[in-house]
């Protein structure tokens, strides 16, 4: 049943797609990994660190919160739940 | 070095371990039942949950006992890339979980995803979306079942699956369908601290033996050649294998994690059944910083492995078997057990519980809208949801054996699995954001996304990876996205009174809009 259907999907599909990913793909490949890879994924944690932190509304952020003291600050739980990812990504890169 | 050994041999203080274990997570679960009086308290543990126990929940819910032993052989075979599904595919998920979708289906007041995209766009995109959950949980959970019996504890020690299978299936859906969704939470919490000891304990060994985790990576890499990536996360666009970083930052990252998280109701449940928005985000984000050490405890020892066994393996998967048997001492092994035992348990209550709620809200109870019928009462929702759970207990072991050993429906689960995800996220996405999506745009990105799923998937020849389903992913997000847009400009927008307190706009500006959200709630 699968090997039909990659069979349909390659005689109809592929003639039209293919023209479509094979430049994307020739394009990704020209992108040197080292260093981009290792800047995307640490770019992802900051950018989200930076919209939680900067860009949303503290009072969006914690809204619901009934204890308001520094450690409930959910900001500051996301700086604290990203950084060690950062770390991995940097160390293992 | 000892020669390769069929099966692990546990001692007498293992056994008991194991039996306590049990033990207690069935008294544990039971005792939860009697703070379950209706459907609200069953599906959402009375919307009373405190954070922490919220994050405990969706860490341990989503590992099962086969992580344990396919990570690490992932990792013994292809080195620290198989760690990226659990930091670069959870905690950048978590956060936009955490601070897009989870304020809205919180304060929605909603029991399932399916029901808040009913709300959204229609009935129809809520009923294709619950029958995809409903049909691809029971069968990755019947899959689950069998694996764990059969390939992991019968490879191991010898245990006749079937006795496995029964034992694990019945205690669980006891205290299941006794405690719905707070026995679930509470027996989560034990079994990833059972989890998390047995775990970090046979890190520590593994990393006692190679000397420290420089040692570890010195060694190594002085192995060869086929040996330089196996420290290396992100591999190039041009990797044979399935982790390319070009997928795994914008397949994985950026949909198929995001859609896992907020759109799954194993993970999503929790945080509906939270005390305050607060607790909803919060146990989330906790979640995240939890998933950190998951791969250090699954995919290091699989590193470790390559130094620690000497002799070759048949099969990757023994690795961590392998080192269990060796390295650990009794106790310890039972320990271990116990993990294994408590990841496959929490998996199976989990799946349950949301299969069992998504089954009433957005099945059998959409099914009895459109035939004419009465909407349930709180008190037959709960009998219906029990009748539900006890249906799943026996179909999903029942046919585990069957679709656990079908190599092909297992490949064709994991490929709908990660097939759906993309178009769903977009609905989701567009949903929130965007207040011109109409119900129609809705339905024909979800029904036109899937079927680009399909046709990505199996056209060959358009990505470099030989198992391209975080490219596609991608493009059948960006795919479905688009068709949400356009069908959604060419039919008429959907009145103010429905959309209201469902978009970001009315969510976070509108205070009247609230008011009406809440009085719709109650």
């Amino acid at each position: 049943m699968e090997e039909r259907i990659a069979a349909f999907c390659e005689k109809v599909f592929q003639p039209i797609l293919q023209p479509v990913f094979l430049p994307i793909d020739r394009l990704l490949n020209k992108i040197p990994t080292d260093p981009w890879a290792t800047v995307c994924a640490i770019a992802l944690f900051i950018t989200a660190m930076l919209v939680v932190g900067v860009v949303m509304k503290e009072s969006y952020v914690n809204q619901g919160r009934t204890k308001k003291v520094w450690y409930t600050d959910l900001r500051l739980w996301t700086v604290v739940c990203m950084l060690p990812h950062v770390l991995v990504y940097f160390y293992f890169r | 070095m000892d020669a390769i050994e069929p099966y692990v041999s546990l001692h007498f203080i293992d056994y008991a371990i194991v039996v306590v274990y049990m033990i207690g997570s069935l008294v544990l679960g039971t005792y939860c039942a009697k703070y379950v009086g209706n459907a609200d308290d069953f599906f959402l543990a009375g919307r009373a949950l405190p954070f922490w126990a919220i994050g405990f929940s969706i860490v341990v819910s989503d590992i099962g006992a086969t992580d344990f032993v396919a990570v690490a052989g992932a990792a013994y075979r292809n080195g620290i890339s198989a760690a990226n599904f659990d930091w670069m595919g959870s905690m950048p998920a978590m956060v936009i979980a955490a601070f897009l979708f989870v304020p809205y289906f919180w304060r929605s007041g909603v029991f399932t995803i399916p029901e808040f995209l009913g709300r959204r766009y229609n009935g129809a995109v809520q009923f294709i979306n619950g029958v995809i959950w409903v049909f691809v949980q029971f069968v990755m959970l019947a899959v689950m079942l069998w694996i764990t019996a059969d390939k992991l504890m019968y490879t191991i020690l010898g245990w006749n699956p079937y006795y496995t299978l029964w034992i694990v299936t019945l205690i669980t859906g006891f205290y299941t369908f006794g405690g719905g969704l707070t026995a679930v939470v509470f027996t989560d919490v034990v079994q990833l601290i059972v989890m998390y000891v047995g775990g970090l304990g046979l890190l520590a060994l593994c990393l006692w033996e190679v000397g420290g985790i420089g040692a570890l990576h010195d060694r190594i890499i002085a192995m060869g050649p086929q040996y330089q990536d196996h420290f290396t996360l992100l591999l190039p666009n041009d990797t044979v294998g399935p982790f390319p970083w070009t997928g795994i930052v914008f397949g994985l990252a950026l949909v198929m994690a995001v859609a896992y998280m907020s759109g799954n109701q194993l993970i999503v449940q929790r945080t509906l059944g939270a005390r305050t928005e607060w607790d909803a985000k919060a146990g989330m984000l906790f979640g995240g910083l939890l998933k950190v050490f998951i791969p250090l405890m699954v995919a290091v020892p699989g590193l470790c492995a390559i130094l620690l066994l000497t002799e070759p393996l048949d099969s990757a998967d023994r690795a961590v078997p392998e080192l269990i048997r060796i390295y650990m001492p009794a106790g310890l092994r039972g320990l271990m057990f116990a993990a294994l035992f408590a990841a496959l348990m929490s998996h199976i209550s989990a799946t349950l519980n949301s299969v069992t709620t998504i089954a009433v809200t957005d099945v059998v109870g959409l099914i009895r809208k459109w035939s004419g019928a009465a909407p349930f009462t709180e008190k037959t929702a709960l009998i219906v949801g029990r009748i539900l759970t006890v249906f799943f207990v026996f179909s999903t072991a029942l046919s585990a054996e069957a679709l656990g050993n079908a190599d092909q429906i297992y490949v064709f689960i994991q490929t709908v699995l990660s097939l759906f995800q993309g178009p769903v996220l977009a609905i989701l996405l567009l949903g929130i954001l965007w207040r011109r999506a109409t119900g129609w745009g809705g339905l024909a990105g979800l029904v036109l996304g899937v079927i680009s799923c399909f046709i990505l998937n199996y056209t060959p020849g358009l990505f470099p990876s030989e198992d391209p389903f975080l490219f596609v992913a991608w493009w059948s997000f960006i795919f479905a996205l688009v068709v949400t847009v356009v069908v959604s400009l060419l039919t008429k927008p959907e009145s103010d009174d429905k959309v209201r307190g469902l978009v970001w706009g009315s969510v976070v500006k509108d205070p009247n809009a609230q008011a009406a959200l809440q009085e719709r709630v109650s």
